[in-house]
């Protein structure tokens, strides 16, 4: 697993901060805030990705585009299947990769180019810069992975529809071995502008306070970047070379709400999880926690609870419900991926971080939210939601290395 | 300005200009004008960035059918130098 977040770029770091309670949500400083009525999210600490690229001998070429390259190497590293000492060969690895936003900071630069010079301004490269599939092609290229490359966009789903994605093509027989996850780093005065006059944002100016997810005084989200890569990869394959394996990917499912472009809706919600569930053969009192989609909005926990209550039925009381996201901030495209990868994390610690500034929680979210503190968990697998604009729902259930 | 020192100022120009607009990893550690522009990864739309760049910072322009094959640097500089550079 490889991670390029706003609490740090490795495993370890991410982890600390995380059961430590530290938020990684502050004052933006990697763009002029002046006019936006919003002024914090989580950013990745300022020129960290740039001196991991130079040790790829890359420049920065875009964002999003440079926190995958240095997620996905630190995941191929973990997984035996790259090593910077070595020359670089060739290897059967797939990419299917999450985005919301895609490579936002090139399409900002080129439409402001477009914008003051016309057609004549416009970069020959254009095309293969801004290009939704300018991020796989990229990791494609730099780590020489030659199965498929593709990106999967779909809101704040996309890096769980990616992995489901890459979780079924594998369990199906056609490839051995996916490189997965998402990315989404929207910090430029245009995406991070267009945020802002959403009401989805939380208008609280504290950065420690900002985001409350199922708190009943949560007012909305907070935005956050980062990318997450996962080595999905056979059970058999990875004995045979003798891969040291994190966990285990149990089952999958997706649905589509069809009700509303931006709200969200039980019915989607709960067909999505009874399917991952089905398809893993598991019962719901069998998961060690759930680790919900949680935005801190009024629509999405209010919503997400009641879907949980619904899947759960008598067990909604016995097993815990987390959220990351007044940690990480929402980070769209990639949330999924970061927070699958903190799932995978909490089941080698059989610990949960609490829910930061959950001190009262909402009693519409009436189901068995974990309070600020982190809480010890059972051995079990556990259930990773994400929902988007859209009507997307993607849910996958993890397990702990079989 | 004679030629020789054109071309060096022109080198160290277009290194600073290929290492901007490249989008893959590029090694230019042994960039000369004998540098063969496959070797360094040079491809033609990255070719098409340069000149862009070029014509950005010199205003000089390189019209379709002046873009020929560069099998070196030096066939680029000379192109450069020819057209006023």
């Amino acid at each position: 697993m490889g991670i390029v977040s706003s609490l740090g770029l490795d495993q370890d770091t991410v982890w600390q901060n995380l059961i430590a309670g530290k938020t990684g949500i502050g004052t933006l400083t990697s763009i002029d805030t002046t006019e936006c009525k919003v002024k914090i999210g989580a950013e990745v600490q300022e020129g960290v990705v740039e001196e991991q690229l130079k040790l790829l001998k890359r420049r920065p070429v875009d964002r999003t585009l440079d926190q995958s390259i240095v997620a996905a190497r630190d995941a191929l590293s973990q997984a035996g299947l790259y090593d910077s000492e070595a020359e670089l060969e060739s290897q059967d690895i797939s990419v299917v990769f999450g985005t919301g936003a895609g490579v936002d900071h090139s399409l900002y630069n080129a439409f402001k180019l477009f914008e003051e010079k016309g057609p004549k301004g416009a970069r020959p490269t254009t095309v293969p810069r801004c290009m939704h599939n300018a991020i796989s092609a990229a990791l494609s290229l730099q780590f020489k992975l030659t199965g498929t490359n593709y990106m999967v966009v779909s809101a704040c789903t996309s890096a769980s529809n990616a992995m489901g994605m890459a979780f079924r093509m594998i369990r199906d027989g056609y490839v051995d071995t996916v490189l997965t996850g998402g990315a989404d780093a929207f910090f430029n005065p245009f995406y991070f502008g267009i945020w802002n006059n959403i009401p989805a944002l939380s208008k609280i100016e504290d950065p420690l306070k900002a985001c409350r997810p199922f708190a009943e005084d949560r007012d909305g989200t907070v935005l956050g970047e980062g990318a997450g890569v996962l080595i999905f990869e056979s059970h058999e394959k990875a004995l045979a070379r003798g891969a040291t394996i994190l966990g285990e990917i149990l089952g999958y499912g997706e649905s589509s709400d069809a009700k509303h472009i931006t709200s969200p809706d039980a019915d989607g919600q709960v067909k999505a999880m009874r399917m991952a569930l089905n398809d893993a053969g598991i019962r719901p009192e069998e998961l060690s926690f759930i680790n919900s989609h949680g935005t801190a909005t009024k629509g999405n926990d209010s919503c997400e609870s009641e879907s949980i209550r619904t899947v759960l039925g008598e067990a909604v009381d016995h097993v815990p419900v987390s959220a990351n996201k007044s940690y990480f901030g929402h980070s769209l495209g990639a949330s999924g991926a970061l927070e699958s990868i903190t799932s995978l994390l909490s089941l080698k610690h059989r610990t949960v971080p609490g829910n930061l500034n959950l001190e009262n929680p909402d009693p519409v979210c009436n189901v068995n939210l974990i309070g600020p503190d982190p809480v010890s968990i059972k051995q079990g697998p556990v259930m990773k939601n994400s929902f988007g604009f859209g009507g997307g729902n993607g849910v996958l259930i993890l397990g702990p290395p079989n | 300005m004679n030629d020789t020192s054109k071309e060096e100022e022109l080198i160290a120009k277009l290194k600073i200009i290929i290492e901007g607009c490249a989008t893959d990893p590029i090694d230019l550690s042994n960039f000369s004008t004998s540098t063969k522009v496959q070797e360094i990864g040079l491809d033609s739309l990255t070719i098409l960035d340069m000149f862009y760049d070029i014509e950005q910072e010199t205003g000089i322009s390189i019209e379709q059918e002046e873009l020929v094959d560069f099998r070196t640097v030096g066939d680029i500089t000379t192109l450069l130098i020819n057209k006023g550079a």
